[in-house]
Parts: C-alpha cells; sequence; structure tokens
C-alpha cells in the first residue's frame, strides 16, 4: 500500500467515522465497516490469508468442554467455530465459547514479569523474578519448614501444569501444601463419588442425554451454566416430545422457562427432598431388589457435624454397615408429608418426582453442579441422589445415569486425576503407603520425602496464611481475591507483612493486587496442554500462537523455579517435548483398566478421548460388565472393598446461617452464561462486557414493592461479614423466590464474596456460596 | 329333578367363576398405581426475555425441515416499509373488518404463520401473542394522498453482520421488549428474507447470540475499589 | 481542518444526494476525475474521497461537484496533504467544521 494509499484510506475512514456517529447503525459494504458488538474498531474480513488453518482445541471455559476450531492467521487467532468433530458438542458453542479467543488480545495483558518494591509493582526481566521466586521460596523453607510455604491452582491449570506442581511441592519439596480452586467448586462431588462408590468421577458419559427419557436437574441453572449440554437436552426432547425436563431449583431462571416444570424448595431442603424420593420409592414398592441385593450395601455416618466456622476445624466420619430395614427405618422421619412442611414442595410434586425414578420404563438422568456442591452438607447431598438411583437400578447404564457436571474445563483433568489436593498423589492418598510408593518410583524420589499427613484443604489453607503458618504462597490460575468466602479476613490475611505471594495470571486482578511477584502468563492456546472434561473426556490442543512479551506456561513456570531449587534431576525435559515426555511419565500413575489414559498421538489426533482407553476402546460406561473391561459380571462397583455400590443413609440438618429478624433474607451467589468466574477474562471480550457489564441483585417483585425499591434503583445489602451496594434487578434474567436475593460474582468492583460465610462441608472442605442471610434496604 | 339341569347349572356356575376368575386376574394384572397429576406450591412465573426464547419451541423442528421460500415477498426493505422507524408496530397492509378488534381473529393467521393464498405470502407471526388488543397499536392504512408533505426521517435500522469475529454468531442488535420470541421473526417461511436463521432447531438462541448494550463503556479496572459505608480502603498500585 | 496550500491534496466528505437519486449522485462522482466513491447500504448517503495532483485540479473538481445536478450537500469531513502526514482532526471537530458545499 503507498502512502497515497494510506492517506486516502485515513480520509475514508474519517467519513465513515462521521457518517457512523450522525446515523447509528448505518452500514458501508466496501470494506464491511460494520460497526461490530461492543464497539471498537470495525471486525476485519476472515483474512485472504492461504495459510489460516483452523485448528482444534478444547474451549477454555467450563466443564462441558466443546470442541472449538480457532482461526489462526498470521500469527493471531482471528476466528472460532465449533468443531463439528466433537461429539461432545457436535460443531455448537455458546456465546463465551465463540468470542473466546478475543480474551487474549485485552489491551493490558501482562506481558512483564513484576515486582513489588517499596510498596510499588516494578517490571522486571521474567529471569530476576524467577530466581526471586525460587530464592524466597528456598528461604522460607528454611526458616519455617517445608510446610510454611504453599501452592494454590486451578480447575483451569493443564494436566501437565497440575503434575509438575504436584511432583514439585510434594516430590520434590516433601509439602502436602498444594491445594486447587476445584476445591471450591467439585470437592463434595468427590467425595461424594468417594464415599459411595470408592472411585472419582461419573460412571456414565455424555451419551446418555441421547438414551434417557427424564432430565431432572437438581439445583443447577443447566441452561446458562452447561449451555451446550442444555442444548443437548432440548435437541432430545425436540425429536422425542414425550421427553421431560424438570427443574428442581431455588430460584426461576432461564432454565425453569425451557423446562416442562420447575420446582422451586427452601435452600439445603434437597437433603430431605431426596429422602423423601427414596422413602416413595421403598414405599411403593419401586425397589429394584435384584440390583439392591446383588450389588449395593448400605451405610450410616455420623451425625451434626458442624459447619467448619473455627480454624483448624478436623472431621473423621464414623461409618457402620447396616442392612437394608435399618436404612428404611431411618426413612421413616422423610414421609412426604413431613418433607413438604419442610421443603415447601408439594406431597404430590414429591410423588411425582419419584414415580419418574420409579417408572422402571423411563430412563432417568440427573444432573447437578454447584446447588449440590457449594453446600455445607455437600458430600451428603451427592450420597443422597446416588442412593435414589441405586435404589432402582438406574445407574452405569445408557441414559440412566446421576451425572455430576463439572465446573472448570479441568477440574477432573488436573485437579482430580492428577491430584493436585492436599491429601491426593496422581494416584491414590497421601495416607496409602502403596500410593507413596508408587509415587516415589515414579518420580524418582526417597518415599520418605512424600509426606503421608494431609495438611489443609483450601479455607484452612488460606487461614493458615492469614495465621502465618503459611508465609509463601505461589498462586496460578485462579482469583481468590474475589472467589474466597468471607472475603476480608483472606484479603487481610495475604496482605499482612511476611507473607510473600507469588501469582502467575494473564490480567490484572485483585490477586495480582496484592502480590509480591506477578508472572506473566501464556494463556490457552498460547502454549501447548490438555484439559480433562465433565465425561472424563481428556483434550489435547497444540500451541498455536506465541505469548505476548514475556508471558510464560505455568508448566514451565514451575519447572524453572524447580530447577532453581536444585531440582533439575526431576525436571529434566527440554522445552521443545516437555509435554509429551510430562504425559508419558504421568499415565504411568493411570495404567490399568480402571483408568489407563490415551496415549500422546491418539489424543493430538482425536477430539479428545475418554478415559479408561483400554486397548483402543473408550469406556463408556463404567462398572457395568458388557461395556468396561475392568468389570466383572453385569455389575461391578470396584472401587469399593465389597465390590458394591454404597447407599449412605445422610439426614436432613440446617445450615449454619439461616434468616432471621436482623438478616431475613436468603443470600444466594451464583454466574451468568456470558461471564467466566470472576470476570478477568470475559469482561475484556467487548461482545460479553456489553451484553451484562455489571453486578446486580435479583429482588423478588413483592419484595421490592415492600421495600420501595424499583428495578435498577440501588439497593444495600447487608451480612453479618460485611455489606455492598447494587443495583436491583426485577424480572431480568431470573426471579429468586420471595425473602430471597441472588447476585453474580463476576464483578470485581462489586465483591459478593464480602458477605459470604466461609462454613464447608465438614467431608470435603468445600464452602456454601448459596446460603447466608442477609438484609436489603433500599440505599 | 332332571339330571340334565343340574349339570346344565353345575356348568354355568362353573363357567361363571371362571370368568370372575380369569377377569378378576387380568384385572389385578392390569393395575399400575394412579399418576396423581401434580400441582404446583408457586406457579412458575414468566420471565418475559427467558420465557419468550422459547415459545412455540415445538414448531422449531418443523422449521427445520422447511425449505426457504423462493421468491420471497418478505425483504428487508417490505419489513422496514411498514414500519414508521425501526421497533414501531407494523402497519396492516391489508383490509380489516372493523368488527375485529381484538386479538383472536388476528391470531388465526398471525399466531402460528402459514400461507395465505389471496397475498400469495406467508403470514408473519407476531413475537407477542399474549397482547390481545392487536389494533391499539396495529392500525390499517387507506392510501390516500397526504394531508400536509412531512420532513420525518427515519434512524437506520440495525446493521447486518455485525459480529465481533468472522463467523461469530452476530449479537442481537435490537431491544427484545415485545420481541423475546425470536422464533417469531427470524424462523419459519414468514420470517423476513435475511434475517431468516440458518439453524431453527437450535432453540436457546441466547446461548450463542448477546444483547448488545452498546451504551455502556468498555471494560476498565476500578481505580479504588468502593467502600461500604465507614470503611477506609486501599489503593490498587 | 482544510489547509489552504496543501500540495496534492486528499479529501473525503459526507454526499448527499437529492431526495431517491442515490444510484444517479454515485454514477456522476464516480465518473469525476480522482474520485472514489462509497454508498452507504442502508442510507442514501455516501461517503465521497478525493485525490488530486495539485491545487489547480482541486479548484476545478470544486466547480465540477457544484454542477453535478444529483448533489444535494457535501459536507467536508477531512483534508490531508501529502506533504507532511497530518492526521484528520478529531471527529467532532471536523462535523462542526465541515463546510457546506451546496
Amino acid at each position: 500500500m503507498t502512502r497515497r494509499d494510506l492517506l486516502k484510506s485515513m480520509a475514508a475512514a474519517a467519513a465513515v467515522s462521521a457518517a457512523e456517529a450522525a446515523f447509528p447503525g448505518i452500514v458501508f459494504p466496501a470494506q464491511d465497516k460494520a460497526a461490530p458488538a461492543g464497539g471498537g474498531p470495525p471486525a476485519p474480513a476472515l483474512p485472504n490469508d492461504p495459510n489460516l488453518a483452523w485448528k482444534k482445541t478444547p474451549c477454555r471455559f467450563c466443564g462441558v468442554g466443546c470442541g472449538l476450531l480457532v482461526g489462526i492467521s498470521n500469527g493471531r487467532a482471528v476466528a472460532v467455530k465449533g468443531d463439528p468433530a466433537s461429539p461432545v458438542n457436535r460443531g455448537l458453542a455458546c456465546v463465551k465459547g465463540y468470542h473466546s479467543v478475543m480474551a487474549l488480545y485485552g489491551k493490558d495483558r501482562l506481558t512483564r514479569a513484576m515486582v513489588r518494591k517499596d510498596g510499588k509493582l516494578v517490571p522486571v526481566p521474567m529471569k530476576e523474578a524467577l530466581d526471586l521466586v525460587a530464592s524466597k521460596m528456598a528461604e522460607t523453607i528454611k526458616s519455617h519448614g517445608k510446610d510454611a510455604v504453599a501452592m494454590y491452582g486451578s480447575g483451569q491449570w493443564t494436566i501437565p501444569d497440575g503434575y509438575v506442581a504436584s511432583k514439585f511441592m510434594k516430590g520434590a519439596i516433601g509439602t502436602n501444601n498444594l491445594e486447587g480452586n476445584a476445591r471450591l467448586c467439585m470437592a463434595s462431588a468427590v467425595t461424594g463419588f468417594m464415599t459411595s462408590f470408592g472411585l472419582d468421577e461419573p460412571m456414565g458419559c455424555y451419551e446418555d442425554i441421547d438414551h434417557a427419557d427424564v432430565f431432572v436437574l437438581w439445583g443447577n441453572n443447566m441452561a446458562e451454566m452447561h449451555p451446550v449440554l442444555f442444548s443437548r437436552l432440548l435437541e432430545r426432547r425436540l425429536k422425542n416430545p414425550d421427553v421431560k425436563i424438570i427443574d428442581l431449583a431455588t430460584r426461576w431462571t432461564r432454565t425453569s422457562m425451557a423446562a416442562d416444570r420447575s420446582i422451586l424448595f427452601k435452600p439445603q431442603t434437597d437433603l430431605a427432598i431426596a429422602n423423601a424420593i427414596c422413602h416413595e420409592i421403598i414405599r411403593n414398592d419401586w425397589v429394584h431388589a435384584g440390583f439392591v441385593r446383588d450389588h449395593v450395601s448400605f451405610h450410616e455416618g455420623k451425625t451434626n457435624i458442624g459447619y467448619g466456622l473455627e480454624d483448624k476445624f478436623t472431621f473423621k466420619d464414623e461409618p457402620k454397615t447396616v442392612g437394608f430395614e435399618r436404612y428404611r427405618e431411618l426413612l421413616g422421619d422423610y414421609t412426604v408429608e413431613k418433607v413438604e412442611a419442610l421443603s415447601g414442595v408439594p406431597a404430590r410434586e414429591l410423588r411425582y418426582l419419584a414415580s419418574l425414578y420409579g417408572d422402571p420404563k423411563k430412563k432417568v438422568m440427573s444432573l447437578w453442579c454447584m446447588g449440590f456442591n457449594q453446600h455445607t452438607r455437600g458430600t451428603w447431598i451427592n450420597n443422597l441422589v446416588y442412593n435414589i438411583h441405586l435404589l432402582v437400578g438406574k445407574i452405569a447404564t445408557p441414559g440412566n445415569s446421576p451425572f455430576s457436571l463439572t465446573g472448570q474445563p479441568s477440574a477432573c483433568g488436573t485437579v482430580r486425576e492428577v491430584g493436585t489436593l492436599t491429601q491426593r498423589l496422581p494416584h491414590g492418598d497421601v495416607t496409602e503407603e502403596k500410593a507413596r510408593k508408587l509415587a516415589a518410583e515414579i518420580w524418582g524420589v526417597p518415599v520418605e520425602r512424600i509426606a503421608p499427613k494431609p495438611t489443609y484443604h483450601t479455607v484452612e489453607m488460606f487461614r493458615a496464611v492469614d495465621r502465618g503458618d503459611i508465609r509463601f504462597l505461589w498462586i496460578q490460575v485462579t482469583n481468590p481475591m474475589v472467589t474466597m468466602p468471607k472475603l476480608r479476613r483472606y484479603r487481610d490475611g495475604l496482605k499482612k507483612d511476611d507473607r510473600f505471594i507469588v501469582v502467575s495470571d494473564v490480567y490484572p486482578t485483585p490477586t495480582t493486587d496484592v502480590a509480591d511477584v506477578i508472572l506473566p502468563a501464556a494463556c490457552w492456546i498460547e502454549r501447548e496442554g490438555m484439559f480433562g472434561n465433565s465425561e472424563r473426556r481428556t483434550q489435547h490442543w497444540d500451541r498455536l500462537l506465541p505469548p505476548p512479551g514475556e508471558a510464560m506456561s505455568d508448566t514451565w513456570q514451575i519447572i524453572e523455579v524447580a530447577r532453581r531449587m536444585g531440582f533439575e534431576k526431576l525436571f529434566p525435559w527440554p522445552e521443545a517435548t516437555h509435554i509429551p515426555e510430562i504425559w508419558k511419565e504421568y499415565t504411568r500413575f493411570q495404567a490399568g483398566p480402571e483408568h489407563e489414559m490415551a496415549p500422546y498421538d491418539e489424543l493430538r489426533r482425536r477430539p479428545g478421548v475418554i478415559w479408561p482407553f483400554v486397548n483402543g476402546k473408550e469406556t463408556k460406561w463404567r462398572y457395568n460388565g458388557q461395556y468396561d473391561p475392568a468389570a466383572k459380571g453385569a455389575f461391578d462397583f470396584y472401587g469399593k472393598p465389597d465390590r458394591r455400590a454404597w447407599i449412605w443413609f445422610r439426614p436432613y440438618e440446617a445450615p449454619p446461617e439461616v434468616p432471621d429478624a436482623q438478616y431475613p433474607f436468603w443470600l444466594n451467589t451464583g454466574r451468568v452464561l456470558e461471564h467466566w468466574h470472576t470476570g478477568s477474562l470475559t469482561r475484556r471480550i467487548p461482545v460479553l462486557h456489553q451484553a451484562v457489564p455489571a453486578a446486580y441483585v435479583e429482588l423478588h417483585p413483592t419484595d421490592a414493592q415492600r421495600l420501595g425499591i424499583a428495578n435498577g434503583q440501588r439497593v444495600r445489602l447487608t451480612s453479618r461479614r460485611g455489606a455492598l451496594v447494587l443495583p436491583a434487578q426485577i424480572d431480568g434474567r431470573a426471579r429468586p423466590p420471595e425473602g430471597q436475593v441472588f447476585v453474580p460474582f463476576f464483578d470485581e468492583a462489586l465483591l459478593i464474596n464480602e458477605l459470604t460465610l466461609d462454613a464447608f462441608c465438614p467431608i470435603s472442605g468445600q464452602p456454601d456460596y448459596k446460603k447466608c442471610a442477609v438484609k436489603v434496604e433500599r440505599a | 329333578m332332571n339330571r340334565s339341569r343340574y349339570f346344565l347349572i353345575g356348568l354355568a356356575v362353573l363357567l361363571m367363576a371362571a370368568l370372575v376368575a380369569v377377569a378378576g386376574q387380568s384385572l389385578i394384572a392390569g393395575r399400575e398405581p394412579a399418576r396423581v397429576m401434580p400441582v404446583t406450591a408457586q406457579a412458575t412465573p414468566t420471565l418475559p426475555t427467558e420465557a419468550g426464547m422459547y415459545a412455540r419451541v415445538a414448531r422449531a423442528a418443523d422449521y427445520a425441515a422447511m425449505p426457504a421460500e423462493p421468491n420471497r415477498k418478505r425483504t428487508r426493505e417490505a419489513y422496514y416499509a411498514r414500519r414508521a422507524y425501526p421497533g414501531a408496530p407494523p402497519v396492516i397492509p391489508h383490509p380489516v373488518d372493523e368488527r375485529q378488534a381484538f386479538g383472536k381473529a388476528c391470531l388465526a393467521c398471525h399466531g402460528e404463520g402459514g400461507w395465505v393464498p389471496r397475498f400469495e405470502a406467508y403470514a408473519p407471526v407476531t413475537p407477542h401473542p399474549e397482547m390481545a388488543s392487536c389494533r391499539q397499536c396495529h392500525v390499517p392504512q387507506a392510501g390516500q394522498p397526504a394531508f400536509r408533505a412531512s420532513d420525518w426521517h427515519t434512524p437506520a435500522p440495525p446493521a447486518l453482520k455485525a459480529a465481533a469475529m468472522p463467523g461469530s454468531p452476530p449479537p442481537i442488535p435490537h431491544a427484545l421488549q415485545m420481541r423475546e420470541n425470536c422464533r417469531a421473526c427470524h424462523a419459519g417461511p414468514g420470517a423476513v428474507d435475511v434475517l431468516r436463521t440458518t439453524h431453527p432447531q437450535r432453540v436457546s438462541c441466547r446461548q450463542c447470540h448477546a444483547l448488545a448494550a452498546p451504551a455502556a463503556e468498555a471494560f476498565a479496572r476500578p481505580l479504588t475499589l468502593p467502600s461500604p459505608p465507614g470503611e477506609e480502603r486501599e489503593k490498587t498500585p | 481542518m482544510l489547509r489552504r496550500g496543501a500540495p496534492m491534496p486528499i479529501k473525503s466528505y459526507l454526499a448527499y444526494p437529492v431526495s431517491g437519486r442515490l444510484d444517479e449522485l454515485a454514477a456522476a462522482l464516480r465518473r469525476l476525475p480522482g474520485c472514489e466513491v462509497i454508498p452507504a447500504v442502508n442510507r442514501d448517503l455516501l461517503v465521497l474521497v478525493t485525490d488530486s495532483p495539485d491545487e489547480a485540479a482541486e479548484a476545478a473538481l470544486g466547480l465540477e461537484l457544484a454542477e453535478v445536478p444529483a448533489l444535494q450537500a457535501l459536507a467536508l469531513v477531512a483534508g490531508l496533504g501529502d506533504a507532511a502526514i497530518d492526521p484528520a482532526p478529531p471527529i467532532s471537530s471536523a462535523r462542526h467544521s465541515s463546510g457546506g458545499r451546496s
């Protein structure tokens, strides 16, 4: 282009802009100058680049794990398509996925390392920052012991990220101070699996959707949170009008609008409802007697188990094996009439739900996510939904599927399967000698180095930082300064003197605001990696783009620091091949028909592979002899010593804080479709930001009228822990029932977690973000 | 007594007993537990923007099977010609009976659409069938010369092709009020030609198509976090 | 802002046609020397970019433009000279300063 051409196009652009300002919506065809959504420069036409390549990757966002094709042209991501070859989404994505690559191009992207000197963050060369991290970590270990350093990672970590973190913390340094934010997202699902089945992760897969006749959504707004999977449900119903979608929730959402029926219950009473359904099933003799006799055993545990509100809270369950009769007796309190009074769900509705589960001609898929997991009795409610399916024998066959949906793209693949939790190793628990021996052998470290006792789960870990028992914390790919419940305490804790905080991230966030060192991270397709989604599908992507500036993948950051601390022998791999080498080493932990992972080349070739991957075949339904090579007989729950699935009797227990005279409303928190978690990625995507620019508080119209609040007016929410002023939203995206409010947590300027409570499930350690008490007034 | 009489009576008794036994057995075997129709505690409210998306969802499969209408009458120009400005209630382009001011007559064609032989066109479907008083907003035109000339200028209609990236799902350039039901205007043979969606069977429209609020400013990190009453907060660096 | 005496001037305008005569205007303008026309798709308006080798040609072009019958109004948006790179003034001031050549 000559200079004159450049000037002419500048002049033309000026005229076009003037026209657009004077006549909004005007369109000029020549240079495709339509004003794109959200403002900003006009979207270029797809470049006439003969090298434009469409490359596969799993989506960066939720736990559905859609396959995407990203258009790469001249070193930039320019477009996105759903991958038609992916069995997960079959070419469809959602608004976040379609615009996901725009998250890489925010103007305030972190490209340089920063170190806090005299209270101010100054840029330094990456090498210097990594030296500082390593030396500070070594120094802290020397002066305060190896349990004074900790690492907090993420369900958005890739599998190699998590693997090197585990090897580093547990194999090299020898501490169990390793946690991931999936503790706040999926921990109760994990302990639910472990107590009911002895092994983690669903026994079915997404293909169950194509076979089920009834979908019961328990406390999850699937239309917004797992939108592409919900579209699969809608498609199934469109083709088979007898299929029913039941929305069982604490508030009315988009999902309620699409469902065949929407049933509201009072918060926490899901425990009672599940028991009432089991009671009905037994009362009507809908129990699948043969299945129960051959494949189920009955157990009860402790009750009145507390809420973890005190530091160093510990809990150990005392399981007792009981029989069916004892179980039936314990269920005696859960008649539909009694549960109607407790939950607000009419007895007839409870009977209706039970009849759906009890009907031998109907295949039922139950789906749940945060409503069950972010729950002070999260482990229990996970057990209870399995109880329903086990009583009627509707499990581990196509269409009959209690399916625990995962929130994050790799909470399964990384945090749960690699085991980046205080009590886990890549295979087995730290408390199991066999597991420690295996880790020691594969890692090449002395077995004594691997600590046999878990230290802290996430909430306790941040409490330990606050108390000073932990002095060094390295945070990667997560934003705890927005997401920790009872946020003030933990933010103040991290800001204390003599706490060294290292944060690896892609954008400045409230967490980088408290960092002593910021390490710029390569984001998603800027480095090679793998994620593992809700249905046990591991998906690989190549490095598609160069990371900006000095940004470096989390995997490589950990390797660089580990080498500086003298652990080169444990992290010997050259950068060019480190990912396949890490995969090879990691998969040794999972060998065997119960968890075999696909080889690297297979992962590269295919749109993901479900594990177990045995003799070239995916095990789609585990524990079922027909589909699972590890199962002997028709059904074989080989995770448990008695090779049976365990039904646990779990009672209803109230939450620790309920509305009262002073704080008369329930506060519920969650997400919206357009924003991912704390919004650090999605708010920098103009389309998504423009769709939902700021947080708000949802109010029932009757409550609003009583309080004199109109739509959009400012409302003050106050809890025992903090207060916040937000605009009201009445009958917009969703409606809570009377006496309840809902606030999305994506907005870092409206930190709703300052009001929430850090009570957690004593078995899993996962906090409850859905229930605490607030006062609502006009501001 | 006649022997054959006893025999006949016995046979009748036997047959009746057999009848009772067989009928009773099959009745008991075929018995199902009574299904009680559930009653909701709180009737599900309608959230207009959310429920509207799923209205008439049963049509989605039908629309997917319908080919595009070859001689499109309903062009974008024709569409906007009936509206004083984008978003205005369209005028009624055909004669109407004065007695048919309220809903049912209009919905006969505009509730579900369909081919209208008299106009040789597909009737457009209303996105707001719940509004019963149609002629409150929609009026016919007499076709007379102007009383006095008018200087009215209409704003330009929403632009097409405003996707953020090539191939991205275009965002929704118009407000949703009274247009919550995407299917009414964007699917089916009555849809405006350039607006007709290629994928009517995907019914959760706003999963991919975001509503743009162009008035909102671009995202910028707050320089100071807002303080709750009575509390000092540190500035971020 | 128009820089008088800028050598090899490049200018851009918004051109309004007489009601209903957009196509005629576009055709007429395209015939003029050094003129590039970008009509709007959904409005009766077009962008005109002129590129003249020197001041004399620019003045002659101005007279010809005034003669185009289908032209209702012409609003100057940007004027650039090749001698120095003068970026176009901010849009708002361009609008205020747009001259009318009717």
